[in-house]
């Protein structure tokens, strides 16, 4: 019975292993110089990466920028069908917390009975990128309606990968929100929103998605596009851990538990392999709220919020009014 | 390698550091009279709360309140978030600015001209009665204010402003102590002030002259407990010694 199940366990592994490879182009200089032609020089590149600035680093790995997009689209398309029960085990059921709270300090929604009935907008026009599967899209318009009882608030998700897209709208088909015009998905890289205007959201969200991003400095840049001025970039993303004793338990977790989670649960231990090595290749708090900084968002506080000790944050960053950005 | 990564990061630590020096933040914990104090708050959190502080009358201290006073200043409702504290940072805004405006609200005739000096007390009196009446506009909203004040997390906040406002009361009135009384001085104007505070949400009487009198009699407690405590330990002291004295005289060794 136990071999039997490691056998089992050990064939889905080698599957996996072969359909993610057999999923990737293969590699030629043909097809990646014309690539690097074309997408734009990450603009503040830092002298010390110097010949190396094509490259990224893809959990510990080090690969050329034009694959990195492919290579994570391949581990969110191999984990997106398991991906909610994935969540709940690695982070022991925390991250629905983390959401939950995530929403609730953002307070979305436009409470009819309390403001202003003049206004000529109804409701906030959130963005919520990297949102595919709708954990977050469905928690807002949920504090939007229940809470604040504002029947106008609408929820765009963006996601670069169809397969996390398909994952959410079959959810959303549990929500009152399924075929109402509150809730859209569009595929959409964040790197070059073009689909949508600028100046128009009220609220841009990502959670737990920035960490994938190629360049989360040009992400930043559009974000900080999108937002109408005052708008709120708002951004749930793993951390550093504050503490050492604490940190030293977490990082037995995340690298010993983590991929061998992955490997029972969704037979994919390299796509979760990738997870924790991105978590730990990610910046810090501050760092990162520095990004936020610089891309002219204006920070509350710190710029930062820690929760279970650091493991995840939330960062905010506010779009400054009229000083003619 | 290692030398190399340092000597590029040092450069860029330090320039992040002195590019963006966030000149609000650079509070001094002493009283300059060389430097101006920068403003208290960043221009954007500023005008957002300035302008909600308008509508404290009518709403409270609510998140309401703040989304009314974002709209006002050109923001969103959603840029409420740029207040990491919430309604907690609109109370905290009134007491900065209120005991920032003593310094000004405030001032002594001067000794020579007015003849007779104003002691200290009388100060630190008028500047206490000064604070309370700056509670005047929002004190039928106050009692919400102190029940955010009192909740765990803000808990550190709240005393940490409160012992700002006796410092700088003391300060203003001219104290220059610079033995223990200088904590029991502030620990005991803190209290007083507190507890004139409580009771002026629930004073109706006409200009709140009977917060002023429960201001009067508590200060009044402090200068007899005060003068009480005083004698005490001038008696105890005159005692140890004389006690030790005698004892030496029989031979003990002390």
């Amino acid at each position: 019975m136990q071999a039997s199940r490691q056998r089992i366990v050990g064939r889905q592994w080698l599957e996996s292993s072969k359909r993610r490879v057999a999923r990737e182009p293969p590699y030629r200089y043909f097809s990646c110089s014309q690539r690097q032609a074309q997408t734009p020089p990450p603009p503040k590149k830092s002298p010390q990466d110097g010949p190396a600035s094509t490259t990224t680093h893809f959990g510990f790995e080090t690969i050329a920028e034009a694959l990195k997009e492919q290579r994570v689209g391949a581990v969110f398309s191999s984990v997106a069908s398991s991906y909610d029960s994935m969540n709940d085990f690695m982070s022991l059921g925390i991250h629905r917390l983390w959401k939950d709270h995530f929403v609730r300090t953002l307070n979305p929604g436009r409470n009819p009975l309390t403001s202003p009935p003049s206004s000529q907008d109804q409701g906030w026009n959130i963005l919520d990128i990297a949102g595919g599967t709708g954990d977050i899209a469905f928690r807002m318009l949920d504090h939007a309606s229940t809470l604040n009882h504002d029947a106008h608030t609408k929820v765009t998700v963006a996601d670069i990968n169809p397969d996390m897209l398909a994952e959410g709208r079959k959810r959303a088909l549990n929500t009152p929100y399924a075929r109402s015009p509150r809730l859209a998905f569009i595929e959409a890289n964040a790197e070059a929103l073009d689909a949508i205007p600028d100046n128009s959201v009220d609220l841009y969200t990502v959670a737990f998605g920035i960490r994938n991003f190629t360049h989360k400095d040009v992400a930043l840049r559009e974000a900080f596009r999108v937002l109408k001025p005052g708008g709120v970039f708002a951004c749930l993303e793993f951390s550093k851990v504050n503490n050492a004793l604490f940190d030293a338990m977490y990082q037995r977790w995340s690298f010993g538990a983590i991929p061998l989670i992955g490997q029972l649960v969704a037979g994919d231990r390299d796509s979760y392999q990738y997870l924790v090595e991105s978590i730990a290749r990610f910046p810090s708090q501050a760092e990162f709220s520095g990004m936020i900084r610089d891309a002219g968002f204006l920070v509350p506080g710190k710029g930062y919020e820690d929760l279970t000790n650091g493991i995840a944050a939330i960062h905010k960053g506010v779009k400054p009014v009229g000083k003619g950005v | 390698m290692a030398p190399a990564r340092l000597a590029t990061s040092l450069p860029r630590t330090l320039r992040a550091a002195t590019i963006r020096p966030a000149a609000w933040r650079q509070q001094r914990s002493y009283h300059s009279y060389d430097y101006a104090q920068p403003p208290p708050f960043p221009s954007a959190e500023s005008a957002i709360l300035s302008s909600a502080y308008a509508h404290v009358p009518n709403h409270g201290f609510t998140i309401d309140t703040l989304k009314l006073g974002a709209r006002d200043a050109g923001y969103l409702d959603v840029s409420t978030n740029l207040l990491p504290r919430g309604v907690f940072d609109l109370i905290n805004y009134h007491l900065v600015t209120q005991r920032l405006a003593l310094h000004s609200n405030v001032q002594f005739p001067d000794e020579a001209e007015a003849g007779k000096k104003m002691g200290v007390g009388a100060k630190v009196r008028a500047l206490t009665l000064a604070r309370l009446r700056a509670n005047e506009p929002v004190i039928h909203r106050w009692q919400e204010a102190l029940a955010i004040m009192a909740q765990p997390t803000y808990v550190p906040a709240s005393f940490t402003e409160l012992a700002r406002l006796a410092d700088e009361i003391w300060f203003l009135s001219g104290d220059q102590s610079v033995d223990s009384s200088w904590y029991t001085k502030r620990a005991t104007l803190s209290a007083i002030y507190s507890a004139a505070e409580v009771y002026m949400t629930q004073d109706t009487s006409a200009n709140f002259v009977e917060t002023e009198q429960f201001l009067d009699n508590r200060l009044q407690d402090l200068t007899r407990v005060g003068g009480f405590m005083g004698g005490l330990s001038e008696w105890l002291n005159y005692t140890g010694h004389s006690t030790i004295n005698v004892l030496r005289s029989k031979g003990a060794r002390i």
